[in-house]
C-alpha cells in the first residue's frame, strides 16, 4: 500500500473495468469500441437515465413543492423529510447504477447520525444532513442533463448503425414499394436519391465514423454523469477525512491496548514470575536456616541469581516502553544504543539541526527498532546502515542492510503493524526488498517540532 | 476496611511465638499427594520443591489445563486421583482464565478432590465462580503467597483435607464491594475481623490464635455476627464460610 504513491484517489475517470485496456486484441481499439461490453453498458446508462431522471425530478419537485407549500402547517416538515429520504433513496440507486453500468468506484456518503431513536430524532437528521440536500440537488440537475444526452447518445447510436447498414437494407427492401433509397435532398424539382454504388459506399463509410465516435461520444457523455454522481452521491471530502481520521484513531487505540497487553504480559511472564520463585527460594532459605543453614546458603544463592535475572528483565521491559536516552539525549543517542545491540555492525548517521516532537521522536525510534530487530533475526545480513534526515516538513529514515531481503509488508509481519503505526500518524512506510536483498526501508514521518514541549 | 495482608501477618507471629502449624492441632500434616499445574518451568519447580521438602508427594506437573484435565481422569481411571490440584490461573494458550475453567470442571467431575488456584491477581469473580455450589476442598490464593512457604504448604494441605483457603484480599473485596454495607457497619471492628478470618476459611480455634483471645470469646463473636447478618448458625466450617460468601455476595 505504501509504495502507491498518490494512487486509488479522485476520479477514477479512465478504466473503469480493470484489464480492459491491458488485453491485446487483433482488431485497433478503435474499431473494437463500438462493440465492447463496456459501451453497451455506458450506453445503456445514458438511455436509463432519462426514465429514472424523469422519476427523480417529478418525485422531487413534487414532494419539495408539496412539503415546501404544507411548511405553514406541522404537515410541512414530515413530507418535506420523506422527500429528502427518497431523494437518498434514489441517491443509493444511482450509486448502484453508476458503479454497475459505468465502474465508477463511488464510496458510501456519511450515514444519517441520530443523536435519539425516534421519529422526530429522524426528520430532524434527514433534514440537517447535507447528504439529503445534495442528493435533492442531483435529482432536480440529473433530469435536463439526461434529456441531453439520451437526445445526443440515442441520435448519433442510430444514425451511425442506420449508414452504416445502408447497403444491407438498399439491397433488401423491395425497390417498388417506396422511393429509390435515402433522398438526401428534395424540393419541387430536384431530388437527389443516394441510389448508385458509390453513393452507398460513401453513405455506409459516413456510417463507419459515426459508428466509431458514437463510443466515445457517449463516454464523454457519461463523464458527466460520474462527475455528477460522485459530487452530489458521494462522501464529502470532510467525511472522507472524517472516516480516514476516525480508522487512523482506531489503531492508535488498538496498539495503544496491544502495547499494555504485551507489557503486562511480559511482566507477568517475566519478572512477576521471577520475583515470586525468589519469594519462594527466600522462604525456603528461611525455614531452612536453623536446620539447614548450608542449604539455606544455597537457596540464598539461588534467589541471589533470581533477582539478577529479574532486575536485568525489568531493565529490558521498562527500555522497550521508553528509552530514558531518548528522553534525555534524543534520537542520534538512542538509536546508537539501539544499533549496538544489533548483531551485526550498524552505522548510524543523525543528521537533524533540532529534535523532534517526542511523539514523532517516539515513533521513529521503535520504527528503527523495529527494523533492526529485524535485520537481526531474518537478514542475515553482514551490515546494516541506519540514516536520519529532515526535508522541510517531513523526517526520513532510512535502513539499509546487504542481507537476504524478500522482506513484504503485507501479511501479519512485523512491517504490516509499522505500516499502520506510521499510517496514524500521515507518515509513510517504503520497503525495497527484492529477493537476494539489498533490504532499503523508507520512512517518513511528518516533522512536528520540540518547542510543543 | 480490613487490611489484606492482615491474617499472613497475624499467622506469622503465632508461628513464631506459638511454633505451631499455623491452622493447629485440627489439621494434622500428612502426606498430601499433588498434582501442580503451572505455566513457568520456574514457578512450576519451584511448587514442587517446596512441596516435596515439606514431605509431600508431587504425583504430576503440568503446563496447561487440558493436560491438568487429562492427568487428573488417567490418574482417577488408576484409582490414583491425588488429593489436591494447584492450578494457576493463566495457562496457556489463552493465558486469560484456563486455570479457573479447568478446575470448576475438576471440582464438578471429582468433589473429592480439593482445588487450590493460584494467580497473580485475585478476583472476586473467579472466586465465586470457584465456589459455587460448595466450599469443599477449595483454595483461591494470591501466588505472592508461596513466599510463606509454611502458611502456603498448610493451605495445601487444608485444601487437600477439604478445608477452604482464601485470600485475604478476595474476602477484602468481597467485603468491600458486598451491597449489604449498612448491615456491615453494623458489626464491630473485631467482629470484622473475625468475619474477614472466618471468610479466609479459618476455623474458631485458629481464629482464636490468630485474635489472641479464648475459642469461647470467638465462638460468641461467632454468633453475633451471624446474628446481625440474619444468618442461621450453621455446623461445620466449610458451610459456614459458604453462608457467609454468599451473603456478601448476594
Amino acid at each position: 500500500m505504501a509504495t502507491e504513491y498518490g494512487q486509488g484517489y479522485g476520479l477514477d475517470s479512465g478504466s473503469g473495468f480493470p484489464g480492459s485496456t491491458e488485453r491485446r486484441h487483433r482488431l485497433p481499439t478503435a474499431l473494437r469500441a463500438p462493440v465492447e461490453g463496456r459501451t453497451w453498458r455506458e450506453l445503456a446508462h445514458v438511455l436509463l437515465s432519462l426514465p429514472v431522471g424523469i422519476l427523480m425530478f417529478t418525485y422531487a419537485v413534487t414532494m419539495v413543492s408539496l412539503g415546501a407549500g404544507l411548511l405553514v402547517t406541522f404537515l410541512g416538515i414530515p413530507v418535506l423529510a420523506a422527500a429528502l429520504a427518497g431523494c437518498r433513496g434514489f441517491g443509493a440507486l444511482e450509486r448502484t447504477r453508476a458503479r454497475t453500468l459505468l465502474g465508477l468506484e463511488v464510496g458510501e456518503p456519511e450515514p444519517l447520525r441520530m443523536t435519539k431513536p425516534g421519529a422526530m430524532a429522524w426528520m430532524g437528521a434527514v433534514l440537517k444532513s447535507g447528504v439529503s440536500w445534495r442528493a435533492l440537488l442531483y435529482a432536480v440537475v440529473q433530469l435536463p442533463w439526461a434529456v441531453f444526452s439520451f437526445a445526443v447518445a440515442l441520435h448519433v447510436w442510430l444514425l451511425g448503425w442506420a449508414l452504416l447498414t445502408y447497403p444491407l437494407w438498399f439491397w433488401a427492401l423491395p425497390m417498388h414499394a417506396g422511393p429509390d433509397g435515402l433522398q438526401l435532398y428534395g424540393d419541387g424539382t430536384h431530388r437527389i436519391y443516394l441510389d448508385n454504388p458509390f453513393e452507398i459506399t460513401v453513405t455506409a463509410l459516413v456510417g463507419l465514423l459515426f459508428t466509431i465516435a458514437a463510443p466515445w461520444l457517449v463516454r464523454a457523455l457519461t463523464m458527466v454523469d460520474r462527475l455528477l454522481v460522485h459530487g452530489l452521491l458521494g462522501p464529502s471530502r470532510l467525511a472522507s477525512r472524517v472516516v480516514e481520521l476516525e480508522s487512523d484513531r482506531g489503531v492508535v487505540v488498538d496498539t495503544a491496548a496491544a502495547d499494555l497487553r504485551r507489557i503486562e504480559r511480559d511482566l507477568h511472564d517475566g519478572a512477576q514470575a521471577r520475583l515470586v520463585a525468589l519469594a519462594m527460594d527466600l522462604g525456603l532459605a528461611k525455614e531452612k536456616l536453623q536446620e539447614d543453614p548450608r542449604a539455606a546458603a544455597r537457596m540464598v544463592d539461588e534467589a541471589h541469581g533470581e533477582v539478577k535475572t529479574a532486575l536485568q528483565e525489568l531493565r529490558d521491559l521498562a527500555r522497550g516502553i521508553h528509552p530514558a536516552v531518548l528522553t534525555d539525549r534524543g534520537l542520534d543517542a538512542a538509536l546508537s544504543a539501539v544499533a549496538s545491540r544489533c548483531t551485526v555492525p550498524v552505522r548510524v548517521e543523525v543528521d537533524l539541526a533540532e529534535r523532534p516532537a517526542p511523539a514523532i521522536e517516539g515513533i521513529a525510534y521503535f520504527t528503527v527498532s523495529e527494523l533492526l530487530q529485524n535485520i537481526s533475526k531474518h537478514a542475515r545480513a553482514t551490515w546494516a546502515g541506519v540514516e536520519v534526515w529532515r526535508t522541510e516538513d517531513r523526517l526520513m529514515l532510512q535502513v539499509v542492510d546487504n542481507g537476504v531481503g524478500g522482506a513484504d509488508v503485507s501479511g501479519g509481519s512485523g512491517l504490516a503493524g509499522l505500516v499502520d503505526r506510521l499510517d496514524a500518524v500521515d507518515g509513510i512506510l517504503v520497503v525495497d526488498s527484492p529477493t537476494g536483498g539489498p533490504t532499503r526501508v523508507t520512512a517518513e514521518l511528518p516533522w512536528r517540532g520540540a518547542h510543543m514541549r | 476496611m480490613l487490611d489484606p495482608s492482615y491474617g499472613w501477618a497475624r499467622s506469622r507471629c503465632g508461628l513464631r511465638t506459638g511454633g505451631i502449624g499455623l491452622w493447629g492441632p485440627d489439621i494434622v500434616e500428612d502426606r498430601v499427594r499433588v498434582v501442580i499445574a503451572e505455566d513457568s518451568v520456574l514457578l512450576r519447580e519451584g511448587l514442587t520443591r517446596l512441596l516435596t521438602d515439606r514431605g509431600h508427594d508431587v504425583v504430576a506437573g503440568v503446563g496447561d489445563g487440558e493436560a491438568l484435565i487429562k492427568t487428573i481422569t488417567e490418574l482417577d481411571a488408576q484409582g490414583e486421583l491425588p488429593d489436591v490440584v494447584v492450578a494457576d490461573v493463566r495457562m496457556p494458550p489463552t493465558h486469560t482464565d484456563e486455570g479457573v475453567r479447568a478446575a470448576v470442571q475438576l471440582r464438578r467431575a471429582h468433589p473429592g478432590l480439593g482445588v487450590l488456584v493460584l494467580s497473580q491477581y485475585v478476583e472476586e469473580r473467579y472466586a465465586t465462580e470457584l465456589l459455587a455450589g460448595s466450599s469443599r476442598g477449595v483454595g483461591y490464593l494470591l501466588k505472592d503467597r508461596v513466599a510463606d512457604v509454611r502458611e502456603f504448604v498448610d493451605a495445601v494441605v487444608r485444601v487437600a483435607e477439604g478445608g477452604t483457603a482464601l485470600d485475604p484480599e478476595v474476602v477484602a473485596q468481597l467485603l468491600g464491594r458486598s451491597r449489604k454495607q449498612d448491615v456491615l457497619a453494623g458489626l464491630t471492628p473485631r467482629e470484622r475481623e473475625v468475619l474477614g478470618l472466618m471468610a479466609e476459611g479459618r476455623t474458631n480455634s485458629a481464629v482464636a490464635r490468630q485474635l489472641v483471645v479464648s475459642d469461647g470469646a470467638v465462638e460468641k463473636h461467632v454468633s453475633n455476627i451471624f446474628l446481625k447478618l440474619g444468618l442461621s448458625p450453621s455446623e461445620g466450617d466449610h458451610r459456614r464460610v459458604l453462608a457467609v460468601l454468599t451473603y456478601l455476595n448476594s
